[in-house]
């Protein structure tokens, strides 16, 4: 998806004066004269100057440049589909590996990717199981990074 | 001599050489998978170096790391992601050379300079530790504060399209910087009472989403079959880097210095090295048209200035017990532990065991230069999958790399946003390297800013009033107004030619 | 009816399995790896001595005890971490004297009450550094200083509003002065503050004695009081503060290991047990008088009491000083 740079510019004017209406909630120190609030307002004074030259040089391309140029893969369904399914994955794991724990989170996100991109259903599954035991020993066993055990729990220890 | 020889059999021990060994091939392993930091790996040594002399423990952290610097250029060379945050610098250009077909000569030039580089800061340590820690220590809030901003115009140079989005790139940067708890007022901004965020945006988590969710989410955007990568396999990765090495040889003694120069500052280290290596290389390049394609030349600065920084991070720690880094800063404990106690009396105190560190830094970086190419002839193995299978293992691997950074599910989170805002960015034209730039050196500069200011009782002239201070921020502002002046040029000269 | 066996067969297995799931072990604790949370970051004191601790209460529990450091906010989100989780005995963590002020000062609801305090193992009193070649050879010169020139002599060690900002802050409190007085130069942590004190950023830092032990060592720093009621055994050439000025001020840091609360007593008398004999051990009192760590023991009920006359005093000094919300 590609946008005309007048779009970004706009956005970029309304996050900043947003930002910058924020920071007046922020306190002032104790015995000191600069608060938190000056560096973000100085962000917030950049971002919106370069905004409003985004807009001026977007307008200035508008005829060549519309507004919103779709990619391609918002006109085919099933790479619309794969292209939602990466972030919808990384949503799962991010509610559900706690409860399920990361063997079972890890086999569900793989198996899906792997067999929407395309991949033959026994080969995902093997590459899902392997890549979820390799991970599992090196970060858990021997890396020693607490991976959720989930309803795994009272069956391991 | 007598305390050479005695350092040198304290290395050359079978029992010291197995470990180090070890621990070579844990810091190949770390240093290649995204979100396991260098840093990571000495903090999980840790445990295993309670049971160890000193010199096997210390000599253990010094093989591990200066391996894992240099196996994080792997995947970012092959990959677009850079294994860890020293090699994010000159990423886009190292998987530019593979999509050529030049991967080899990436992955060599990464590996002979990470080599030399490693030697340079290693006799930088070894001669010159105690007059260097001297300068450094004389660093207060307002030389930092002028370093920083010269870190931030490498986001100008090092930004390939529109400055205007470069800068745009910066600030957002700066401002996810500015979100959590400010060290300055204690008060937590931008956080709308999450505890999590209190902490700010954990900059490893920022990094693998920046690089490689984007990088997942380009692949499933295109719809057309992917373009198959265009090397299959990694020929001899030595071939061809004789004239490379003699061509840019300025280049890597420049970047060995800068190196080891920003790794003995405290509060910078390795990442920091490589970046300004990287601007200075461009800037001062006679083509830098070329960087941002694939162009061999700041990679040689670059990869030779985070390794040489590794070394330079260990002078004030060992002199003054003041960290050089994050990993020096564990490095600080152990040899508290192991009754090395930091400080100018650990020459005197135990001669031996320092020479022995500073011998493990020569032993591990000559080393790294055959295991280094077992690792690269290894890797090979990853360009031989088909993306379809390499980009779910890529995200799995990358979802438990930031959860890892803090063990915390928080850590996806960011990683998902932010690799959701980096595919847009790029999308439109926006670079993403300046925001890294921005959310590495947005808390330095701030906190650097605001400390001076107290200090000088909020009088801008304190920011030149001391020697150094005033020759950095002369420097600062020079090296800033070049390219107003360069344009004033053009615009009156070609005023005066249309006249 | 190959199927139905199947089934049948599957569903018993899922049901073995679903009672394994539910029902509550009775093994004895522990029977699996431990987690110690830190709440700072790994190479400071804290990491440190949560990490020998972890390392010795594996030897003692027979489990092992994975550290994890839980950085950032000031310390309020691994201290949340460690008050948020679940209290099985199965994350403990290193609580610090920041827990007793993070309330006041309106970052956290938590306090030492939200956890089952197991033991308090040390105790570092702050200190007041400057630079060699300073024309202060004592406390005394110091304050008076200080009280010739208000705000012109800066100060710093840690965070605004951290526990060495109070000890300066309540130390000029009690002599009479403003608090800001000397003004506080925010830094990362003692190593910065340190940094900026040599380098003549700031006049005077008011870190812990160990934190600075490596530059007094290298002659850089003089050490010209000590904010406690008796000299450090480590080094005994520093005079107290009393001594010094008359001022009867004291600050000091402290760190301890809790879990969260409402945790099992026979598991908290195990790990109590436990942590007595990694206290006691040889290990640790070695590592802890190298480094030049405060000792110091308390567990179970002296332990609470202790955070909350802690919590209290902190209060009470950060209202004075005017670092309380």
């Amino acid at each position: 998806m590609r946008l005309n740079d007048a779009v970004p510019g706009v956005f970029l004017i309304l996050f900043a004066l947003a930002e910058m209406a924020y920071t007046t909630t922020f306190p002032a120190t104790f015995g000191q004269q600069i608060g938190p609030d000056l560096f973000p307002r100085l962000i917030g004074v950049g971002l919106l100057g370069c905004g409003v030259l985004l807009v001026i040089s977007g307008l200035g391309t508008r005829e060549q440049v519309p507004l919103v140029t779709l990619g391609d893969w918002a006109t085919d369904s099933r790479a619309f589909f794969n292209f939602l399914l990466v972030p919808v994955a990384l949503l799962f794991y991010i509610l559900a590996s706690d409860w399920l724990g990361f063997i079972i989170s890890s086999l569900i996100i793989l198996l899906t990717l792997l067999y929407r991109f395309g991949v033959s259903l026994l080969t995902s599954l093997a590459v899902a199981v392997g890549t979820t035991i390799v991970i599992q020993f090196v970060f858990a066993s021997v890396l020693l990074v607490p991976l959720p055990w989930g309803l795994f729990q009272p069956v391991v220890w | 001599m007598d305390i050479f020889l005695q350092a040198l059999f304290l290395i050359l021990d079978p029992y010291v050489l197995g470990v180090m060994f070890l621990a070579a091939l844990f810091g190949l392993f770390v240093g290649a998978i995204p979100g396991l930091t260098a840093t990571m790996a000495t903090a999980l040594l840790i445990p295993f170096t309670f049971f160890m002399d000193p010199v096997p423990a210390i000599a253990a952290i010094v093989t591990t790391v200066a391996m894992a610097i240099f196996a994080g250029d792997i995947p970012g060379a092959l990959l677009r992601i850079p294994g860890t945050p020293a090699s994010a610098a000159y990423c886009d250009e190292a998987f530019a050379m593979t999509q050529r077909g030049e991967a080899e000569k990436a992955l060599g030039t990464g590996l002979v300079c990470a080599v030399i580089g490693g030697v340079m800061g290693a006799i930088v340590l070894s001669v010159a530790a105690p007059s260097l820690a001297e300068f450094a220590i004389q660093f207060s809030s307002f030389e930092y504060f002028w370093l920083a901003c010269l870190g931030l115009s490498c986001a100008v140079v090092i930004s390939t399209s529109s400055t205007v989005k470069g800068f745009v790139s910066l600030l957002i940067g700066l401002f996810i910087a500015t979100i959590g708890i400010d060290v300055t007022a204690g008060y937590p901004r931008f956080n709308f009472g999450n505890v999590e965020l209190m902490a700010g945006v954990s900059f490893i988590p920022a990094m693998i989403g920046m690089f490689a969710v984007s990088e997942v989410l380009r692949y499933v955007a295109s719809t057309h079959t992917p373009l198959p990568m265009p090397q299959q396999k990694i020929g001899n990765v030595f071939r061809g880097l004789g004239p490379i090495l003699s061509r840019y040889k300025v280049n890597i003694a420049r970047g060995g210095a800068i190196g080891a120069i920003v790794g003995v500052l405290p509060g910078a280290g390795a990442d920091i090295a490589a970046w300004i290596a990287y601007a200075v290389s461009k800037k001062t390049s006679k083509q830098p048209e070329k960087f941002g394609t694939g162009h061999v030349e700041g990679l040689a600065d670059a990869g030779t200035a985070n390794n040489a920084g590794l070394a330079g991070a260990w002078v004030p720690a060992i002199v003054f017990g003041i960290p050089g880094d994050s990993i020096t800063a564990i490095v600080i404990g152990v040899l508290y532990m192991k009754g090395m106690n930091p400080g100018p009396t650990v020459f005197m105190n135990n001669p031996q065991l320092i020479y022995a560190v500073f011998i493990a830094f020569f032993v591990a970086n000559l080393a790294l230069l055959f295991l280094g190419f077992v690792a690269i002839r290894m890797s090979r193995q990853m360009l031989r999958i088909p993306r379809k299978i390499l980009m779910p293992i890529i995200l799995m691997f990358c979802i438990v790399g930031a959860f890892a950074i803090n063990n915390t599910v928080f850590g996806v989170t960011i990683m998902l946003v932010l690799g959701v805002l980096a595919y847009i960015m790029e999308e439109n034209g926006f670079p993403i390297a300046p925001a890294i730039l921005g959310i590495v050196l947005g808390g330095m500069l701030e906190h650097n800013f605001v400390s001076s200011m107290i200090k000088a009782d909020g009088d801008f002239l304190g920011f030149f009033s001391r020697p150094i201070a005033a020759t950095l921020g002369v420097f600062v502002i020079i090296v800033w107004l070049i390219p107003l002046i360069s344009l004033m040029r053009r615009r009156l000269r070609a005023a005066v030619s249309t006249a | 009816m190959k199927h139905l066996g199947f089934s049948a067969r599957f569903a018993g297995m899922a049901l073995a399995a679903l009672a394994l799931i539910t029902s509550p072990s009775h093994a004895e604790y522990p029977e699996r790896p431990i987690t110690l949370i830190v709440p700072w970051g790994a190479g400071g004191g804290t990491d440190a001595t949560g990490r020998m601790i972890g390392n010795l209460l594996q030897a003692e529990l027979g489990q092992p005890v994975n550290v994890v450091n839980r950085t950032g906010g000031s310390g309020v989100v691994g201290h949340s971490a460690i008050a948020t989780s679940k209290p099985d005995g199965y994350t403990i963590g290193v609580v610090t004297v920041e827990i007793g002020m993070m309330h006041w000062a309106g970052l956290t609801e938590l306090t030492g009450a939200d956890y089952t305090p197991i033991a308090l193992y040390n105790f570092d009193p702050a200190g007041l550094h400057v630079r060699a070649d300073s024309p202060w050879k004592t406390a005394q010169d110091l304050l008076d200083a200080v009280k010739a020139n208000p705000g012109e002599h800066k100060g710093s060690g840690t965070g605004q509003g951290g526990i060495w900002h109070l000890a300066l802050a309540g130390m000029l409190n009690d002599a009479g002065l403003a608090a800001n007085a000397a003004p506080w130069v925010p830094s990362q942590g003692a190593a910065s503050g340190l940094q900026e004190l040599v380098s003549g950023g700031v006049d005077v830092v008011s870190c812990s004695v160990v934190e600075a032990a490596a530059l007094l060592e290298a002659g850089r720093v003089r050490s010209l009081a000590v904010m406690a009621d008796e000299t450090l055994g480590a080094f005994p050439d520093i005079p107290t503060l009393k001594n010094e000025t008359g001022l009867s001020w004291t600050n000091s840091a402290w760190r301890g290991v809790a879990a969260p609360k409402g945790l099992p007593d026979d598991v908290k008398a195990k790990l109590t047990a436990a942590m007595e004999k990694v206290y006691n051990s040889q290990e640790f009192q070695t590592f802890m008088n190298g480094r030049g760590f405060g000792l110091i023991y308390k567990s179970g009920d002296d332990f609470a009491k202790w955070m909350s006359d802690s919590d209290e005093s902190l209060g009470a000094a950060m209202k004075a000083a005017g670092l309380a919300k």
